[in-house]
């Protein structure tokens, strides 16, 4: 059996591994429009010099040769066709395959704001290639800006910071990381990145943008009235599901392509995996989905049931914050929000009825795997006497007495 | 696979345990020199205790599924296909700390001075006696035992 795979990051990889861990025998191709595999978690650490094209990598440098994958590399997938089951590339090859799983993520999206999509100084930050464009920025440039404070763009800045940089960050949420982090823990990281010397511009919207003569953006304006000048612009405002090459199958998509908790199209023998299902926008659902099509392509029965997406970690400047759930309630919402800080912490828990619906950990967050279990599960702590705060993994305690394996007794 | 085997009704908290893995992991320290207050003195072991149900082991099981290793974004979380334990290349992590977040049992955590790399379990493979918390438990609440994959 041949197995084609577009895409070569975490839900491509793990598919390919999984898929030779299983049966050697089953013949992989992957296919991908990079020529470098990058982990996107560290194009920041690209960026910021830290890392060179190889340690960007999240797997060995022998990884295909090593797994007799065949690695189409600098290919671009162009068409699919689902009934003769082939697919045609940027290069005219045309590639024949039993079974093909997508994993072609999603890419950056630029707002239709006047001067923003024709500025030839306008970036995302979604590839090596953005941050080998920007790199090249970076050596004359002198003011950046970034335009949206999510999770992305806070990794340029902070990248853009080290590079020594001016960073100036547009954000329209009157906080910055605003589905991650509440007023105060976003205060907090704002202030560090004050103190490396960056500026923010909140409840702002970018307007227009004025370009020079070379067609560069060199002045942006707001709708406050306010203008920022910019040698260069890097725009994190969102992502959207890559699946452009569909067009012309009857492959069904909405917002993203649509699969089952077996990760499968509607399509007989054609799979989906990672951001392009839009299930999820980070890299250890698209993982998880990778090996459960996988094993599923080889006639195993895996399911993608543990759908939890609403978590995610921040790490910047050495302070650490978990972020899971909803962690902004509103006020009809009618939540219980417990708080504890200290000069090093700060803690928040909502939970409703004793049923725990997000936290903030910022500072200590050792030990906190498990407060995903309880959320995403909306296990009932109410019963337990004893702070929601002291709270762990032993309040839940099972374990496998044959296999020693832990579970939750609840 | 071997795994460490946990009956926690032998667990009394004498925290050996502990100790011996903030030492194996102490350069040049054994159970008696061994700084127990250093920041980098870090245990991977974790001993909660309730009023209700006593002292529970919370132990890296190793897991035939490991959430941890399905998180990471670097390649620093490894399953040995040999030995089945987890391993963890700091060379490679990147400290988004997304593991932590991950294992369902909350073992995992930030290096507590620099949070610039993780602390885990490493079945102490580089030790010929095995684990060095199992071999310090004077009750054998924790024993390594081989079980199947
Ligand atoms: C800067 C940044 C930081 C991030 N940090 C984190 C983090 O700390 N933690 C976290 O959990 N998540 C993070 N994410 C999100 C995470 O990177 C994604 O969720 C993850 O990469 C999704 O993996 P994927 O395999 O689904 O798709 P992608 O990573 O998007 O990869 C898609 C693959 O498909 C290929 N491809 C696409 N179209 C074609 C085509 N037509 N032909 C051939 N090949 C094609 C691409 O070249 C690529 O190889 C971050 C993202 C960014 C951009
Ligand atoms: S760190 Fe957690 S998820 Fe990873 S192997 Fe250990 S117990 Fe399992
Ligand atoms: S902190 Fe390191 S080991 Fe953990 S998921 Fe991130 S890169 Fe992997």
């Amino acid at each position: 059996m041949k197995i084609v795979i577009i895409g070569a990051s975490a839900a491509g990889i793990t598919a390919a591994k999984t898929i030779k861990a299983l049966d050697q025998a089953t013949e992989v191709v992957v296919i991908s429009k990079e020529s470098i595999i990058h982990s996107r978690c560290m194009l920041h650490k690209y960026l910021d010099q830290e890392r060179d094209e190889q340690s960007v990598s999240f797997v060995p440098q022998d990884f295909f040769e090593a797994n007799a994958i065949t690695w189409l590399k600098n290919t671009r997938v162009l068409g699919l066709n689902t009934e003769m089951k082939t697919l045609k590339t940027d290069g005219n090859q045309e590639i024949s395959y039993d079974k093909l799983l997508i994993a072609t993520g999603a890419a950056y999206f630029i707002p239709p704001v006047p001067g923003l999509r024709e500025a030839t100084n306008v970036y995302g930050f979604r590839d090596l290639k953005d941050a080998q464009l920007l790199d090249a920025e970076c050596r004359t440039a002198k003011n950046a800006v970034v335009i949206g404070a999510g999770l992305v763009g806070m990794d340029a800045a902070v990248a853009l910071l080290k590079r020594g940089l001016n960073v100036t960050v547009i954000e329209m949420m009157d906080g910055i990381m605003g589905l991650q982090l509440d007023e105060k823990s976003a205060q907090t990281y704002q202030t560090l990145f004050e103190g490396q010397g960056a500026s923010f511009l909140l409840s702002e919207k970018v307007v227009s943008v004025d370009l020079d003569k070379a067609h560069r953006g060199h002045l942006i304006h707001l709708a406050s009235g306010k203008t920022v000048p910019a040698d260069f612009i890097v725009v994190a405002a969102g992502v959207r599901p890559s699946y452009d090459f569909l067009e012309g199958t009857a492959i069904q998509t909405n917002r993203g392509i649509t699969v089952g908790d077996d990760m499968r199209t509607n399509i007989q023998d054609v799979y989906a995996a990672g951001d392009v299902t839009g299930l999820s926008g980070i890299w250890p659902n698209a993982m998880k989905q990778g090996k459960i099509a996988a094993t599923n392509m080889l006639g195993g029965s895996a399911l993608y049931t543990d759908r939890y997406a609403l978590k995610n970690t921040a790490n910047f400047y050495g302070l650490t914050t978990l972020s899971l759930g909803n962690i902004n309630p509103e006020p009809e919402e009618n939540c219980d929000v417990s708080i504890r800080q200290d000069h090093k912490n700060y803690q928040k828990i909502v939970s409703k009825d004793g049923v725990i619906l997000g936290v903030i950990f910022q500072g200590d967050i050792r030990n906190t795997g498990f407060w995903q279990y309880l959320i995403k599960n909306k296990i009932n702590v109410s019963g337990i006497d004893k702070s929601i705060f002291d709270l762990s993994y032993a309040d839940f305690y099972g374990v496998d007495k044959e296999t020693g394996e832990y579970h939750y007794a609840v | 696979m071997k795994r460490i085997i946990i009956d926690r009704e032998k667990c009394d908290g004498c925290l050996n345990c502990n100790v011996a893995c903030i030492s194996a992991h102490q350069e040049g320290s054994n159970f008696y020199t061994v700084n127990l207050q250093g920041v980098d003195s870090e245990t991977r072991n974790f001993i909660k205790f309730d009023s209700k149900t006593g002292y529970t082991p919370i132990f890296c099981r190793h897991c035939d599924e490991p959430e941890c290793v399905l998180s990471c974004m670097s390649g620093a979380l490894e399953k040995d296909p040999e030995t089945g334990h987890v391993q963890y290349d700091e060379t490679k992590c990147a400290a988004c700390f997304m593991c932590v977040m991950n294992c369902p049992y909350g073992v995992l955590k930030p290096d507590t001075r620099t949070r610039t790399k993780l602390i885990k379990c490493d079945f102490c493979e580089d030790k010929k006696d095995g684990p060095s918390c199992v071999a310090a438990c004077p009750k054998k609440a924790i024993e390594v035992k081989e079980v199947s994959l």
